[in-house]
């Protein structure tokens, strides 16, 4: 898996809607492009003009502040045209289609489409539709595969040799109702990483079923992964920890009976990290709720990677706005959406 | 007419009141001339033969060889080749059989004519094969008092065609779940029964007052079983599937608490009223199955049927899969892996496959079919659920659930009997004899037409439908003739073509390539 086949490997695909369809090598592309980005971003003045005159439209149906600044910096990084829809600002209120949107936005000159969507699956209908690019932005509890490539950079960057192979790593919330959850399974088990995915049981249905018949790597090119609702069993040993957000929503629907019960027993203090590896590192998503999912100490401590996570993501936004806007698009009459 | 069609040869001839006009004898393999003013949709058929044939007669039992002759409507001969004269002859080619009869289906009007009509869906039907359909009341307004089933028989009889339309009425008024419906009325109008299909009688206190009145006149409660706590907000079966997809979860004890709690509500009601029938419909677990199969099997007057998508397909189909449920499985049974298989070849989340229950796992689907071979379920219907586009084209969370299925169910149903998983006979037989046996049950309606026995009947007018197994057609939009294109089969090749229809002696559907080419 890493290591493979890294050399040659062409980007030939027209959207990056989830990341089950890609291979490690092509993995390895994004990746080694978004190095070349943070050299970008190391210059005095962070801006090429590789994406110069090109049209990125943002679609946000879901509040983000973070993710959709960081693919407009990413965007405006490589010169491109940057043109923002929000919902609460267009016609989408008024109870327009999400068909009528992109067919609108595509006569307006969109090239390349960054959504976010609260529907799984909404950015495939978008793709049906629309005649550029799309790159998910996060739909729904399906995908969200800049965080999860993000988070393999960042975890990359940390590791001796850059390899994950047999490394351990342990994501530790809401698996549920988590596409970086998801995300990062495709990614992780590709990368050769152990992965370890824990949280309370209610936010964990149905992932032991996935995991078994995962194992023994079924998938080609992925390897399987580990449920557990013990986070000791998860943290140990470990080389990298991710926390990800709990919701409140969590506690009204009965999967969870407090967010103070949830700190207690499934939290990220300085005293459970003991049993990760000195050299352990802690990610976080975003938005934490300092506290709860994560303590505040934790949170700042010189274990976190937080900010590089933020920082490494708008280098990898720049790489797969690069890729999507560089591939050919008479490679792709006719192609599959998948 | 295609050379894959011989020997089954079709001739017909005449239209309303001209028997016998064109109706001259002709040896087999000839095709036939037709006259000039053949029979229109609506018309009595005068004169109509089919030589050498592959007949299907769940009634008799029996299936083998044959020739059936039409005349003025009535099936006046049906002839079982024997020795040299059905030499040669297999079920490979043209089928005659009885016109199917589809237990459940949705013909959106009144209320919502953009996705169907009474004319629109009788078209479908005849397409399909099918001369009888039983409508569900979720109309708008519902069908829950005698003026909405007055307007429904009104487009009946302006739209001209011969299918036989039959209909539910609402359990509750306005289908909310809290008083019943004007029960009493609509059973004097002639409904076949009472379901709030749609949504589960919403209530076991008011499924107890429902299966007790409609008791009193010898009618069932048709249930749609779903607990809707438990599937609450659910896109699709709750599984590997669902898990990978990010997909909420309707978990299989969804159905499976509504099924016990129906039956557990039977028995109870039982006691007070023999005569009290529940109908569970598009059961799409092998759970559930497995309860009705001992409520039956304890005796209870409890009937099911299952559909053409939930036998056929699988969840898996929303991750891009098209392989039939059947080739999904492992050799122990159990599902196989799609991603493992590399078998994602279409867009994810089609919108098409969005339905209520939801596409099961292979594993259910065969449960689907073991049930229906060992009677478990007594009939396949179709839950014909046809959609416009504006309803369909959405986000998949936000799609009208329901799936257009009256014309390829018998091509469903046939792809199973290709693939060896399913004799013809019982096929052709969930279609006809296991629907009108389950009607039969219905004390209320036992005794009158709606409850005949649906063979290949000599002397009775015609109500049969022809169809070639080795004629493929491709579903796409101009296929179908429901306003509902929401069929996840379009651009799917299905064997068994229907040439032909034939509902209470008159023509409900003519093939138009088949006519064309004998005229």
């Amino acid at each position: 898996m890493s290591g493979e086949g890294s050399a040659a490997v062409a980007w030939n695909h027209r959207h990056l809607i989830d990341l089950d369809v890609l291979t490690w090598p092509e993995i390895e592309l994004i990746l080694r492009t978004t190095d070349e980005m943070k050299g970008v971003l190391a210059r005095p003045i962070r801006k090429v003009p590789a994406l110069n005159g090109r049209r990125v439209t943002t679609l946000f149906y879901e509040a983000s502040t973070r993710t959709r600044v960081s693919f407009e910096t990413a965007a405006r990084n490589l010169s491109a045209d940057v043109v923002s829809v929000a919902p609460a600002t267009s016609s989408v209120t008024k109870g327009e289609s999400l068909v009528d949107t992109i067919r609108t936005l595509e006569a307006l000159g969109a090239e390349i489409l960054v959504m976010r969507h609260s529907v799984s699956g909404a950015p495939y209908l978008a793709a049906e539709i629309f005649g550029g690019h799309v790159l998910n932005g996060g739909d729904g509890w399906h995908a969200h595969p800049t965080q999860a490539l993000l988070d393999l950079y960042t975890m990359r960057e940390h590791l001796p040799g850059g390899d994950l192979h047999g490394r351990k790593v342990a994501i530790v919330g809401d698996i549920l109702h988590s596409r970086v959850a998801r995300s990062n399974i495709w990614s992780l088990t590709a990368a050769g990483a152990e992965l370890w995915l824990c949280g309370p049981a209610t936010l964990l249905r149905g992932f032991d079923r996935w995991a078994a018949a995962w194992s023994g790597g079924a998938i080609p090119g992925h390897g399987r992964f580990n449920v557990t609702s013990d986070v000791d069993a998860a943290l140990r040993d470990a080389d990298v920890v991710m926390a990800l957000r709990i919701q409140r929503e969590r506690m009204q629907g009965g999967l969870l009976p407090s967010l103070r019960e949830y700190a207690a027993r499934f939290g990220l203090n300085a005293e459970r990290l003991t049993l990760a590896k000195p050299e352990a590192i802690v990610m976080h998503p975003g938005p934490m709720n300092e506290g709860v999912e994560i303590a505040p100490d934790v949170a700042v401590s010189g274990r976190a990677v937080i900010t590089e996570q933020v920082a490494n993501g708008v280098a990898v936004r720049m790489a797969l706005l690069y890729l999507l806007a560089g591939a050919h698009e008479a490679a792709h009459a006719g192609e599959a959406i998948r | 007419m295609s050379p894959k069609r011989a020997p089954g040869s079709t001739r017909s001839a005449g239209s309303a009141g001209s028997a016998g006009s064109a109706g001259s004898a002709g040896s087999a393999g000839s095709a036939g001339k037709r006259a000039a003013a053949g029979p229109r949709v609506g018309q009595t058929v005068g004169r109509f033969e089919v030589e050498k044939a592959w007949l299907v007669d769940p009634v008799l039992g029996r299936e083998g060889p044959g020739e059936i002759v039409v005349a003025d409507g009535i099936l006046e001969s049906v002839v079982w080749l024997k020795g040299a004269e059905a030499a040669g002859l297999d079920d490979k080619g043209v089928v005659v059989a009885p016109g199917f009869f589809d237990l459940h289906a949705h013909f959106r009007e009144p209320g919502f004519e953009d996705a169907e009509t009474i004319a629109s869906g009788s078209a479908a039907a005849a397409h399909g094969g099918y001369t009888s359909v039983a409508l569900m009341p979720n109309t708008s307004p519902a069908l829950d008092e005698p003026g909405v089933i007055e307007r429904i028989r009104a487009a009946v009889r302006a739209g001209g065609s011969p299918v036989e339309i039959l209909a539910f009425g609402a359990v509750s008024a306005g289908r909310a779940g809290e008083q019943l419906s004007a029960m009493g009325e609509l059973a004097d109008a002639g409904v076949l029964g009472f379901s709030d299909d749609g949504a589960p009688v919403r209530t076991p206190k008011l499924l107890r007052s429902a299966l007790l009145y409609a008791g009193m006149f010898g009618l069932p409660v048709v249930d749609h079983a779903e607990d809707l706590e438990l599937s609450e907000g659910a896109e699709a079966h709750e599984g590997y599937v669902a898990s990978i997809l990010g997909l909420a979860g309707w978990p299989v004890a969804g159905e499976v608490n509504a099924v016990s709690r129906d039956l557990a509500v039977l028995e109870d009601v039982l006691r007070d009223e023999p005569r009290a029938r529940l109908h569970l419909t598009h059961v799409s677990t092998s759970a559930a199955l497995d309860l009705v199969r001992r409520a039956k099997a304890a005796g209870l007057p409890v009937t099911c049927d299952v559909t053409p998508h939930h036998l056929a397909l699988a969840d898996e189909w929303i991750a891009g899969a098209r392989r039939w449920s059947w080739e999904a499985l492992g050799a122990d049974g159990t599902s196989r892996d799609p991603w493992a298989d590399g078998v994602l070849v279409a867009t994810p989340y089609d919108t098409a496959l969005r339905v209520n229950p939801p596409l099961r796992t292979p594993a259910d689907a065969a449960a689907c079919l073991a049930a229906l071979l060992d009677g478990t379920a007594d009939a396949v219907a179709t839950d014909h659920a046809p959609h416009t586009v504006v309803d369909k084209e959405v986000e998949f969370g936000r799609a009208s659930n329901g799936i257009s299925g009256m014309e390829t169910a018998l091509g469903v149903l046939l792809a199973m009997v290709d693939a060896d998983r399913l004799p013809l006979a019982r096929a052709i037989a969930a279609l006809t004899a296991g629907p009108a046996g389950i009607v039969a049950r219905w004390p209320g309606v036992a005794a009158t037409p709606v409850a005949r026995p649906r063979g290949l009947t000599e002397g009775a007018p015609a109500d049969l439908v022809v169809f070639d197994r080795a004629d493929r057609w491709r579903v796409t939009p101009e296929t179908l003739r429901s306003k509902g294109k929401n069929s996840p089969l379009l651009g799917r090749e299905l064997s068994g073509r229907v040439l032909l229809t034939i509902a209470g002696g008159r023509l409900a559907y003519e093939d138009p390539e088949a006519a064309s080419t004998e005229g």
